[in-house]
C-alpha cells in the first residue's frame, strides 16, 4: 500500500515537472487562475484556509489548532515541530536545548532575537514569563494541563534558563515545547496590556506580524522585518477562515486559495485529474473516531452486549462508505507514528456475524435488543451511523440513530448538565489530538467519569498506568504501557475503534508548503517554488 | 365537485398540476409496491454509481437505490406536509376567528404574537428548536406548525372581521344567533376554499423547508429516506457524483409545479371576481 | 397617518421585545453548557465556574433578561467573553454584509420578477406565460444551498466568471459587487419566481377590476392601463411580501454564507447558537428581528400610505 503511493508520488512529481516545464515554454496567461504565482498590487501573497476564525492571540488562550496555526507564524517558541513525514523537532529561538535530568531541561536563547513594537531583545525572563503565567492559577489558562507538572522556570543568566518538573515530563517535547504553551511573549508588553491580550498582540517575534482580523472573513499577516530568521517569504498571508470542505475545494479550484485541506471523498477524483498545476498529497491524521459504550447504562452494563456490538460493527464498510476509502481502520486512539500505537487491535475490524451473535446469546438476548446512537451531525458520522445501523441488524441489534446539533452533541456526557449522561448508550465520538500519547489517554481515566469519558469506563490498572506512562522517559517501556492501556479499554467491551481519518491536502504549485506529520499546516515554513 | 375537475381539465396548465400531484401522491401511497429495492437497505460494493437499467436514479454512498429513496421520501414529505398543514390550519382558524369575533384586546394579543413569531428568522427558530429536543420528523412538524399557524391566521382573521361587519350578520347577531352558529354556517364555508389554496400552495414551501432544515442536519432521523436528505448526502458528494442532487431536485421541482399549478387553477375556479372578468 | 406611524412602531418595540425575551428562554432551556463549550475540552470546574459567572449564567433567567433590557438602554448590548469584544461591535461588524447580501437579491429578484409577472399577465395563456409560468414556479423551492453550490461550480470553478468565497476587499467596491453576484442570485432566485407569480396573480385581479374596465372602456391604450393603473395596484401585495420576506432571506442568507463562507449575521446567528455563545446570541437576534420589523413596518407604512382602508384597521 505504502509502495504505491510512494510510486504514485514520484509519477505525479514527474509529471508536475512536465507541467511546469511546458508552462514555462508556453505563455503565463495560458495557466489561468489556478497557478498564478500569488502576486497581487506587486505584493507576494500566500492564501490559505483555516477550518475555524481566530479567537485569541494569547497561547494562555489559544483554542488549539485555528490559533496555533496563526501564533506559531508570529511568535518565537524555543523549538518548532520540523516539517516532514516524521514527528521531530528543530531549533528555533533556542541556540541549544538539552533533557538535563529526567525533571529539568536547561535552554539558551540566540542572541539577538527583537520583539517588536520596542519591547526589546528577547531574554531567558520572557521564556520564565510565558511558561510560568500559563500554570498560574491567576492566568486560568485553559491550556495549563498542556504543561503538565511544570514548576518553574529559572533563569540562569541572560539567555540561559532551566524548566523545572516536579516529576518527569516527557510530552513536554512533544505537546508543550513545540505547541501551543510553547510560544514565547514578551514580558514588557504583556504587562504592559494587563497580563492578557485577546484578538490582537502588542508584541512578535516570529517570521510574520499581526496585521488585521477581519471577523469571519480572514486574518491577515505581514512580513516581520525585524524577524532574526532573516526575511520571511511572503509580504502577507492571508488565511481564510472556511468550515465547510466542499466550499474550500471549490475556492481553491476557483484560484481564491493557495493551500487548502479537502474533503476525503474528493481523493480519488482529484487523483484521477488533479486541478491544473496543483498537487495532492496525502497525510495520516491523529484523529481518532470510536464507538463509546456506556458501561453504567442499564442495558449496556452487560458486557457480553458490549462485545457483541463490538463485532457486529464492520469498519472496513465505514472505511468506504464514510470516508471513501481514504481513510484506514484504526487499531486504538494512538495513531501509527505516535508512541504508543498498536500494530493490531483485539477485535478485528471486520464484523464477525458468529462471534457476535454468540456473545448476544451470552447476554441472553438473542431475541434480539434495542440501543441508541447518539451521533454529531456532520455527513460522515451519519453516514457511519447508518451502516453501524445496519451491520448490526444483521445479528438481531436494533439501533436508534439520535442526531444532535453540536452544542447539544458535546454536552451528552457532562454530569454536571442534567440526567442526560445516563441514557446514553452507544456514542459515535471523534477527538482531537496532539502529537504525544497521553493526550489521548488523559481522557479515559475514572476522574474524567461525567466530564470527558462518557463510556464512565473505570479500570483500576488503567488509571495507574496512565499516571505512571506520562511521567516514563524510556520510549520502550512507555510504548508498552500505552500498547496495555488500549488492550484494556478494548477488554472491557466499552470500546470499538473506527479510525484515525486522514489529512488530504492540496496546493498550488507555486507554493512549496511545509506540514507537520499529520498534514496540519506549518505557514512559518511555507515557501514559494 | 365534478364541475370542478371538469374545469382544472380545461386549464392546461391545472391539468399538469392535477396530474403531477397524483402522481406523487399515487406513488408515494405505491412506494413499497413500485420501489424495486428496499431503500434503507446497505450495499456498499454497488455505491455511488450512474444511472442504469438496475438503478433508474443511481446509488448513494451507501449503495441505497435512490430511484425507492426518492419514492419513500414522498410519502415522508406527504406525511410531513399534511400532518403540519392541517394542525397548523386548524389552529390557525381557531385563533384567527377568535382574533376577528373576540374582544379587541384580545385580538390586539394574538396579532402580537402572530407577528412575534414572523419575526424570527425560520433557521434561527428551527436551531433553538432542534437543540431542544433534537432532530426529528416531529421536530420538524412542530417547527413548520409553529412558524405556518400566523399565515392561516391572518387570512382567516380578515374574513371574519371583513363578514362580521356585513348587515346581514350583523342583523343575525341582533336577532341574538349565537357566535357559534355565525362562525360555522356564514365564515367557515367562505375561508374553507382560500385557505385550501393557501395550503396547497404551501406544501413545496414546507418541503423545502425540510430539505433546508436537513442540510444543517437538523432534519429527520436517518435511516429516512427523506428529499431533504437525499439533497444533503449529495451536497456532501458533489465533487463524486451530481445524481444523488438530481435524485432529490427532480420531486422537489415536480411537486412544486404540480401544488403550484394546481392551486392556481383552483384559485381561479373558486375567486368568482377572477372568473366573472375573464 | 401620523397616529397610524406612531401606532405601528410602538407596536414594532413591543413586538422585538417578546420576540427577543421568547428566544432567551428558548435557549436557556436548551441542553449545552456555554461556559464550557467556549472553554474547550481542557477546562478545569473552577474555571467553567468563573466563567459562568462572567457570563452573568449563575443569576436566574428572569435577572439575567431583565439585566439584559437594562444594558440595552444605556446602549450596551454586553461584551462577547471569547474575544473580549463588545458584542455591538461583532453584529455591527456582520450586517453590512447580510443587508447588502438581501438587498441586492431582493432588488434583483424585483427588476426581473415582476416585469416577468405583467408579462405574464399581459399575454395570459400564451406560450411565452405557460413557459415562464413553469420555468419560475420551478424556481420557487429550489433550495438555496443547491443552488449556491451548482453556480459556485459553474460560475466560478468552470467560467471563473466570478470569484468564490469571501466577500471581497475592503475598500474595493468593485471586487466586494463580484463578491456578492452569486450569493444574492443562490438567495434571490426563488424571488424572481415567486414575485413573477405573485405579480401576474395580482395583475389579474386588478385588471378585472371595474375602474381598469372602465378605463378600458374609455378606450385609453392598452399600454396606458396596465402600466398607469393595473400594475400601480399589482404591486401592492408585492409590497407587503417583500417586507415579510426580509425574514425569509435571513434564513436564507444563513445557507449561502455557509457554502460562500461570506461573513454575515446568518453565519453569526448559526455559528454563535451552536456553541451557545449567549451575549452573541442575544445581540445579532436583537438585531435581526429589528431587521425584520423595520421592514414589515415599512412594508405597512407604504401600503397604508397607497391604501388608506388598512390605516382604519390598527
Amino acid at each position: 500500500m505504502k509502495k504505491t503511493d510512494q510510486k504514485n508520488a514520484t509519477l505525479e512529481l514527474s509529471r508536475r515537472r512536465f507541467i511546469q516545464a511546458s508552462g514555462a515554454l508556453g505563455v503565463a496567461a495560458a495557466t489561468g487562475g489556478m497557478s498564478q504565482v500569488v502576486f497581487a498590487d506587486g505584493k507576494k501573497i500566500l492564501k490559505v484556509r483555516a477550518y475555524g476564525d481566530l479567537r485569541s492571540l494569547d497561547p494562555a488562550f489559544s483554542q488549539g489548532v485555528i490559533d496555533e496555526e496563526i501564533q506559531s507564524s508570529i511568535y518565537s517558541k524555543l523549538i518548532q515541530y520540523k516539517p516532514g513525514r516524521e514527528w521531530g523537532y528543530q531549533l528555533d529561538a533556542a541556540e541549544s536545548i538539552e533533557q538535563a535530568t529526567p525533571t529539568t531541561i536547561k535552554f539558551k536563547l540566540k542572541e539577538g532575537i527583537m520583539f517588536t513594537g520596542g519591547h526589546g531583545e528577547m531574554t531567558a525572563e520572557d521564556v520564565k514569563y510565558s511558561f510560568e503565567r500559563i500554570i498560574a492559577e491567576a492566568t486560568e489558562s485553559t491550556n495549563k494541563p498542556d504543561w503538565g507538572t511544570l514548576k518553574e522556570v529559572t533563569v540562569d543568566s541572560k539567555y540561559e534558563g532551566t524548566i523545572v518538573f516536579d516529576e518527569a515530563y516527557p510530552p513536554a517535547w512533544n505537546i508543550a515545547l513545540p505547541y501551543i504553551v510553547g510560544n514565547i511573549v514578551s514580558k514588557s508588553a504583556w504587562e504592559k496590556a494587563g497580563g492578557k491580550v485577546d484578538t490582537t498582540t502588542p508584541s512578535v517575534s516570529g517570521p510574520y506580524m499581526h496585521k488585521a482580523w477581519e471577523p469571519k472573513q480572514r486574518t491577515v499577516l505581514a512580513r516581520n522585518p525585524d524577524w532574526h530568521g532573516g526575511s520571511a517569504e511572503f509580504d502577507e498571508i492571508h488565511i481564510l477562515p472556511i468550515d465547510d470542505e466542499s466550499t474550500a475545494q471549490i475556492a481553491f479550484e476557483a484560484g481564491d486559495l493557495d493551500y487548502t485541506r479537502v474533503p476525503l471523498g474528493s481523493v480519488s477524483n482529484l487523483k484521477a485529474s488533479p486541478p491544473e498545476n496543483s498537487t495532492l498529497e496525502e497525510y495520516p491524521s491523529l484523529f481518532y473516531v470510536w464507538v463509546g459504550m456506556n458501561v453504567e447504562n442499564e442495558q449496556l452494563s452487560n458486557e457480553n452486549l458490549r462485545k457483541a456490538i463490538q463485532h457486529a460493527i464492520d469498519v472496513p464498510s465505514i472505511m468506504q462508505a464514510s470516508y471513501f476509502g481514504a481513510a484506514q481502520p484504526s487499531t486504538g486512539i494512538i495513531a501509527p507514528g505516535l508512541v504508543g500505537h498498536r500494530e493490531k487491535s483485539l477485535v478485528a475490524p471486520e464484523m464477525n456475524i458468529a462471534k457476535a451473535k454468540e456473545y448476544l446469546a451470552a447476554a441472553g438476548m438473542e431475541g434480539g435488543v434495542t440501543v441508541t446512537l447518539d451521533v454529531l451531525n456532520k455527513a460522515a458520522n451519519v453516514t457511519t451511523a447508518q451502516v453501524i445501523q445496519a451491520t448490526c441488524a444483521q445479528v438481531g441489534i436494533n439501533v436508534e440513530v439520535n442526531l444532535h446539533e453540536s452544542g447539544a452533541f458535546w454536552s451528552l456526557g457532562d454530569s454536571s448538565a442534567g440526567e442526560r449522561y445516563k441514557d446514553i448508550q452507544l456514542i459515535l465520538n471523534r477527538f482531537s489530538m496532539a502529537p504525544d500519547p497521553s493526550y489521548a489517554t488523559a481522557w479515559f481515566v475514572t476522574e474524567q467519569k461525567g466530564i470527558w469519558n462518557w463510556e464512565r469506563y473505570s479500570d483500576a490498572e488503567f488509571d495507574k498506568l496512565e499516571a505512571a506512562a506520562k511521567a516514563e522517559s524510556d520510549n520502550t517501556k512507555r510504548a508498552a504501557m500505552y500498547e496495555k492501556m488500549q488492550d484494556l479499554m478494548e477488554e472491557s467491551g466499552a470500546y470499538r475503534f473506527i479510525t484515525h481519518e486522514a489529512t488530504p491536502v492540496i496546493y498550488n504549485n507555486g507554493v512549496k508548503p511545509a506540514f507537520r506529520p499529520d498534514g496540519l499546516p506549518l505557514f512559518r515554513y511555507f515557501a514559494s517554488a | 365537485m365534478l364541475q370542478a375537475i371538469k374545469r382544472i381539465c380545461g386549464d392546461p396548465l391545472g391539468l399538469v398540476g392535477l396530474f403531477l400531484v397524483a402522481l406523487m401522491v399515487l406513488s408515494a401511497v405505491l412506494a413499497s409496491v413500485i420501489a424495486p429495492y428496499d431503500p434503507i437497505a446497505l450495499n456498499i460494493i454497488d455505491r455511488l454509481q450512474g444511472p442504469s437499467f438496475k438503478h433508474l436514479l443511481g446509488t448513494d454512498q451507501l449503495g441505497r437505490d435512490l430511484f425507492s429513496r426518492v419514492l419513500f421520501g414522498g410519502q415522508v414529505a406527504l406525511k410531513i406536509a399534511l400532518i403540519s398543514i392541517s394542525i397548523a390550519l386548524c389552529i390557525g382558524v381557531v385563533l384567527g376567528m377568535i382574533a376577528g369575533f373576540g374582544p379587541r384586546w384580545l385580538d390586539n394579543i394574538i396579532m402580537l404574537l402572530f407577528d412575534t413569531i414572523r419575526s424570527f428568522p425560520t433557521v434561527m427558530f428551527a436551531l433553538a428548536t432542534v437543540a431542544l429536543v433534537g432532530p426529528s420528523l416531529s421536530t420538524v412538524v412542530v417547527i413548520i406548525v409553529i412558524t405556518s399557524i400566523p399565515t392561516y391566521g391572518r387570512v382567516v382573521r380578515t374574513q371574519t372581521l371583513s363578514i362580521k361587519s356585513n348587515e346581514y350578520i350583523q342583523a343575525e347577531l341582533a336577532m341574538g344567533a349565537s357566535t357559534f352558529r355565525i362562525l360555522s354556517m356564514h365564515l367557515l364555508p367562505n375561508v374553507v376554499g382560500p385557505l385550501f389554496i393557501l395550503a396547497s400552495m404551501d406544501i413545496p414551501t414546507v418541503i423545502a423547508l425540510e430539505a433546508g432544515l436537513s442540510f444543517l442536519g437538523m432534519g429527520v432521523k436517518p435511516p429516512t429516506p427523506s428529499w431533504g436528505s437525499i439533497l444533503n448526502d449529495g451536497y456532501n458528494l458533489i465533487r463524486n457524483t451530481p445524481w444523488p442532487i438530481i435524485a432529490g431536485s427532480i420531486p422537489l421541482v415536480l411537486v412544486t409545479l404540480g401544488f403550484t399549478f394546481l392551486g392556481e387553477s383552483l384559485r381561479d375556479l373558486i375567486d368568482p371576481k377572477l372568473r366573472k372578468s375573464l | 397617518m401620523l397616529i397610524y406611524c406612531i401606532k405601528r412602531i410602538g407596536l414594532g418595540i413591543l413586538i422585538v421585545m417578546l420576540a427577543v425575551t421568547l428566544l432567551f428562554f428558548m435557549i436557556h432551556l436548551v441542553p449545552g453548557d456555554p461556559a464550557r463549550i467556549l472553554l474547550g475540552p481542557r477546562a478545569t470546574p473552577e474555571l467553567i465556574a468563573s466563567m459562568s459567572q462572567q457570563l452573568g449564567l449563575d443569576k436566574p433567567l428572569p435577572i439575567q433578561i431583565l439585566m439584559f433590557f437594562a444594558n440595552l438602554f444605556r446602549g450596551d448590548m454586553g461584551m462577547d467573553v471569547i474575544t473580549n469584544r463588545p458584542v455591538a461591535d461583532i453584529v455591527f461588524g456582520q450586517l453590512p454584509y447580510t443587508l447588502s447580501l438581501i438587498l441586492t437579491a431582493i432588488i434583483g429578484a424585483a427588476l426581473i420578477g415582476i416585469p416577468l409577472g405583467c408579462y405574464s399577465a399581459i399575454n395570459r395563456n400564451s406560450l411565452a406565460d405557460r413557459v415562464t409560468g413553469i420555468l419560475s414556479v420551478a424556481c420557487i423551492t429550489a433550495p438555496a444551498f443547491v443552488v449556491a453550490l451548482y453556480s459556485l461550480l459553474i460560475f466560478a470553478v468552470y467560467l471563473k466568471w466570478f470569484p468564490a468565497v469571501g466577500a471581497g476587499e475592503k475598500g474595493d467596491f468593485g471586487d466586494q459587487v463580484a463578491h456578492l453576484v452569486l450569493p444574492a442570485f443562490a438567495i434571490g432566485l426563488s424571488w424572481v419566481g415567486y414575485l413573477s407569480r405573485l405579480v401576474r396573480a395580482s395583475m389579474l385581479e386588478v385588471m378585472g377590476e371595474n375602474h381598469i374596465r372602465t378605463a378600458r372602456a374609455y378606450g385609453l391604450p392598452e399600454r396606458l392601463v396596465v402600466f398607469r393603473y393595473a400594475l400601480k395596484l399589482a404591486v401592492l401585495p408585492t409590497v407587503t411580501v417583500i417586507g415579510v420576506g426580509m425574514g425569509f432571506l435571513l434564513s436564507a442568507a444563513v445557507f449561502t454564507e455557509i457554502v460562500f463562507a461570506r461573513p454575515g449575521l446568518g453565519k453569526l446567528i448559526f455559528d454563535s447558537i451552536s456553541t451557545r455563545n449567549y451575549p452573541v446570541v442575544m445581540g445579532s437576534v436583537l438585531v435581526s428581528t429589528i431587521l425584520f420589523v423595520i421592514s414589515t413596518t415599512i412594508s405597512d407604512l407604504i401600503n397604508a400610505w397607497l391604501d388608506p382602508r388598512i390605516r382604519a384597521s390598527l
